[in-house]
């Protein structure tokens, strides 16, 4: 396979970059997540752990600095934080919470079709640094959600990226469970330049 | 009469029947109100009753689903749905589960500081902002982020989003892709108002229909199919079910008639001729309610026909009647004293309907007077002219003579009369169950299968119950607000023990001026509140500029005038308060409408300890008017009884005559009263009706025999005539009386028994004791 020749960058099939990303239920995954907003002088961060369970829920729980759980269940969002009672609510409420889930749902299933049915694909970069853009087809997502982008190293996603129109973004680190790992500055393009491997370990 | 002339009466008579038909045609209207048959209310009590019955908030309610296939299609739908009727003439608001802050308008967004309670327990002050902002910041980092961002500038303590929360209905159906579904998740569920009150099935069949019509432009999928419940879903459909039935039992019914007619005369002239005054009696009964009430009812015309039914068998008598050597003036002259009792004296019961308080009923009453009175007159001066005086005398008839023959043989005890009466009044007397039925839905009720699934249906939504409200008065808007809001917390606390699911009134969505400006006072100056802001804000990230926003709109709150009622034209919340509080003569009304109750005396201490406030059963008030309605048509018909014996006692003058003519048709009266009620039926407005048509039929049966008494042909053609009159009737109603409708039953039934127990009295009864001469 292609991650047999790790040193050897080969040209990108977009089918057997989804395959390889495939990763069977339950599965998790620590995070820091980066928050940019125009409303923010300076980027926000939490940290904790993904988990995409057997029922395909999938289950964001934020471990620091505070504690919260959402999970992501169907078309039903439920958000529990410490020191205030559970909300729910529906994706519809939150497209970009849509987006994700589909795109979340599809690539660790590998359902390229779905991926397909909801974002136009477009894979840019080598097996070795690898770039996966999904652009939403829907005008309703589209007001609320600009991009996501995955990127990542042969087999591994590092990053995932939502991107809204007015220029706000969120960037979660896969795999790290430490703000340590990102580079001291959280600004877009210094976390942008680690997530395309520039600054990789 | 040459048969030139009798050609050109006949000619002329058609034109008449033509013309009056135009202009019945241009002129009437058809109104489909049932409320028309309700009874007229006397206190403002009452006429709340009816209005919420038949004009509240829950009867224009319509409970719809969306299922069939793929539950997603079925939220898209759904959402394509509720935009299609919030835009609709038919519809005052739609609601699938969907908030749209969006929907509030801009002017209104100012008020969210005056109408949200967060400004009662707490202050902008520093501490406030600083824990809202934590929050926020909590909520930047979330996945909610995108949705909430765009509001955080103008709101970022959420009031929008709490004021869009408590709006929602108490208990909600579970969402799913954003809007309501069922507990099975199958199907969406909406709920619509429609602006036609529930109890037009016209207004509502539009309704309907644009809904349906909307529905199909919207659909994203073809196997989805779209469901309505609801009064005035049920209105439509029963309407639907008694047209449809009533049309097919009426065609059966008139092929009968026409062969019984045909098999009886041998003549397809005497058809038409018969025909004649029954038509023109129509027309000039519809002409007549036309020229008094504007409209007519659906039912007027439906049951006025029926009730009118009687004319035809006024050219019947003639035709019986009819012989060769007879001139037929003749004979209408010698027949007409009998026949002028019968229709004057069917007229003046049909009269007591006109002062029973109820419109229906008065419009009924004129039709049916007019036309009764029209076609007697018409067989009295006109029919004669055209009959051929050469008809078959049916007295020559050998089987008519032996069947007279055998009948006069009979035994008559008079003494099983008065026992059949006295038992009867003991059933009725003695009998434990109520002989009425005082429910209103009696009267057109629903299958049982479609209630079950609609309070399933309303259970689900937590659509509000339809028999218990609580009733607020006050003589201004204010004092209606205010006493809502002090029982808020007494209806919180029912809610919170289980006695109540959730509850409904205006306050919710319209605080008080007084609280409204308590709210302002409470909204910080802008300096201070710029300085809170500041301090609030110094340790967190977010930027100091960027709420700039949130201090405008404060400042505006500060300025605005408490949102009154009148300001909410136009907004999403009018038909939300609209329903909720109700303006009259210069008198406000607040309603309390409630989910899921399970105590009502709950509600009753509730009530009983506030005042101004009252619990309202929908269902013991409904039953109340009609019991009260049916009292005052009872005392007119008594009225009518008493009348229609003057007429009979003046028209034959001698008491022994007029007890035997009357005797049959008390005692049928009687007989059907009892005999329904054995049967487990109880009595409705309709029975009552159908009983005054039967006592009408019984009347002219007993007029006529008794007219013949002593002469054996005329004995023979009377029965002749009888017997074709109530063969006929018996045919029409009989039909009626198999129908699935309790409507036509009723009516069907009732003169059914009533027209063979006046034939079998009026023969044994009227005639002189001492026997007939044979």
């Amino acid at each position: 396979m292609l991650v047999t020749m790790p040193s050897l960058a080969t040209e990108l099939d977009t089918g057997a970059l989804l395959d390889s990303l495939v990763r069977p239920a339950p599965d998790k995954t620590l995070f820091v997540e980066v928050r940019h907003s125009a409303l923010l002088s300076e980027p926000i961060f939490v940290t904790g752990e993904l988990e995409h369970r057997t029922d395909g829920a999938l289950v964001r729980r934020v471990e620091s600095p505070y504690r919260e759980t959402t999970e992501l269940h169907d078309e039903n969002v439920r958000v529990e934080r410490e020191g205030s009672k559970p909300r729910r609510f529906s994706l519809d409420r939150a497209p970009e919470l849509r987006g994700m889930l589909a795109s979340f749902g599809a690539l660790l299933t590998g359902d390229r079709e779905a991926l397909e049915r909801n974002f136009a694909v477009t894979v840019q970069g080598d097996t070795e640094h690898w770039r996966l853009e999904l652009s939403p087809r829907d005008d309703r997502l589209k007001r609320r959600l600009a991009s996501i982008v995955v990127d990542g190293q042969q087999d591994r996603p590092r990053c995932l990226t939502l991107s809204e129109p007015d220029g706000d973004a969120s960037v979660m680190a896969l795999g790290v469970g430490d703000r340590a790992e990102l580079p001291e500055s959280l600004e877009r393009a210094s976390l942008q330049a680690w997530c395309s491997g520039e600054s990789g370990p | 009469m040459s048969a030139a002339r009798r050609g050109l009466l006949l000619v002329a008579w058609i034109a008449v029947v033509a013309a009056l038909g135009w202009l019945v045609d241009r002129t009437l209207v058809v109104g489909t109100d049932l409320r028309l048959f309700l009874p007229s209310p006397r206190t403002p009590q009452e006429r709340l009753v009816l209005e919420e019955i038949g004009e509240g908030p829950a009867s224009r309610m319509l409970l719809l689903t969306i299922g069939g296939s793929d539950p997603e299609a079925a939220a898209e739908t759904s959402r394509g749905l509720v935009t299609e009727l919030r835009s609709s003439p038919e519809f005052r608001w739609a609601a699938n589960g969907e908030s749209n802050l969006d929907a509030i308008p801009e002017r209104l967004l100012a008020y969210r500081y005056l109408l949200s309670p967060t400004l009662d327990g707490t202050r902008f002050d520093e501490a406030f902002l600083r824990a809202e902002f934590a929050e926020r910041l909590r909520d930047l980092a979330s996945p909610a982020a995108a949705f909430l961002e765009p509001w955080l500038p103008r709101d970022p303590t959420l009031e929008l989003l709490k004021l869009a929360e408590s709006w929602q209905p108490g208990q909600q159906p579970q969402t799913q892709f954003d809007v309501w579904f069922d507990t099975s998740g199958r199907q969406a569920l909406l709920v619509a108002e429609t602006r036609a009150p529930g109890f037009d099935p016209q207004g509502q069949r539009a309704a309907i229909d644009a809904l349906q019509a909307a529905f199909l432009r919207v659909r994203t999928e073809p196997g989805l199919a779209l469901e309505a419940s609801g009064p005035g879903a049920f209105s439509v459909l029963m309407k639907d079910r008694t047209q449809q039935e009533a049309q097919r039992l009426g065609g059966l019914a008139t092929l009968g008639m026409i062969m019984l007619l045909l098999v009886a005369y041998r003549s397809l002239r005497v058809l038409v001729l018969g025909l004649l005054p029954l038509v023109t009696a129509g027309l000039a009964g519809l002409a007549a309610v036309s020229a008094a009430f504007g409209t007519v009812h659906g039912i007027t015309l439906a049951f006025g026909f029926t009730l009118i039914g009687v004319a035809q068998d006024y050219p019947m008598h003639l035709f019986s009647h009819q012989h060769r050597g007879l001139d037929p003036r003749d004979n209408a002259r010698a027949l007409w004293p009998t026949l002028a009792t019968g229709v004057a004296s069917t007229c003046v019961a049909y009269l007591a309907f006109l002062f029973s308080g109820v419109r229906g009923l008065a419009q009924l009453s004129v039709f049916t007077v007019t036309g009764l009175a029209v076609a007697g007159l018409t067989t009295r001066y006109l029919l004669p002219w055209l009959v051929p005086s050469h008809g078959t005398d049916v007295a020559a008839s050998g089987r008519l003579a032996r069947l007279w023959g055998r009948i006069a043989g009979l035994p008559r005890p008079t003494w099983l009369g008065a026992l059949v009466a006295l038992l009867c009044v003991g059933v009725l007397a003695l009998s434990p169950r109520p002989l009425w039925q005082d429910e209103l839905g009696g009267l057109t009720p629903v299958p049982r299968a479609l209630i079950e699934r609609d309070s399933t249906l309303r259970r689900e939504l937590g659509a509000p119950d339809v028999r218990y409200l609580l009733v607020i008065q006050h003589r201004d808007a204010q004092g209606v607000l205010e006493r809502a809001a002090a029982i808020d917390p007494q209806l919180q606390a029912l809610v919170s023990d289980g006695t109540l699911v959730g509850f409904d009134h205006a306050a919710r969505y319209l605080p008080t001026v007084e609280q409204q400006l308590r709210r302002r006072a409470a909204l910080p100056a802008p300096p201070a509140l710029e300085a809170a802001l500041a301090a609030a804000l110094g340790a967190t990230p977010f930027r100091s500029g960027a709420f700039a926003p949130f201090l405008a709109d404060v400042e505006r709150a500060r300025q605005l005038p408490p949102l009154e009622p009148g300001d909410l034209a136009g907004t999403p919340l009018e038909a939300r308060v609209g329903g909720l509080l109700l303006e009259r003569d210069g008198h406000w009304t607040g309603l309390v409408t409630l989910t899921g109750l399970r105590d009502a005396a709950a509600l009753e201490r509730i009530a009983a300890a506030s005042e101004g406030v009252a619990l309202l059963d929908l269902k013991q008030a409904s039953e109340d008017l009609v019991a009260h309605q049916r009292e005052r048509i009872l005392w007119c018909l008594a009225g009518a009884a008493v009348l229609l014996v003057l007429v009979v006692g003046v028209a034959l003058r001698d008491t022994g005559r007029v007890r035997r003519v009357l005797a049959p048709m008390a005692l049928t009266t009687l007989l059907v009263l009892a005999s329904l009620h054995v049967g487990g039926v109880s009595m409705n407005l309709f029975h009552l009706i159908a009983l005054v048509l039967a006592a009408g039929l019984g009347l002219d049966y007993a007029l006529f025999f008794e007219r013949a008494a002593d002469d054996p042909a005329e004995q023979r053609r009377t029965l002749h005539a009888v017997l074709v009159c109530s063969l006929s009737t018996l045919m029409v109603f009989a039909l009626l009386a198999l129908s699935s409708l309790p409507v036509l039953r009723a009516i069907g039934v009732t003169v059914s028994v009533g027209v063979v127990s006046n034939f079998v009295l009026a023969l044994l009864l009227t005639r002189p004791p001492r026997g007939g001469v044979s």
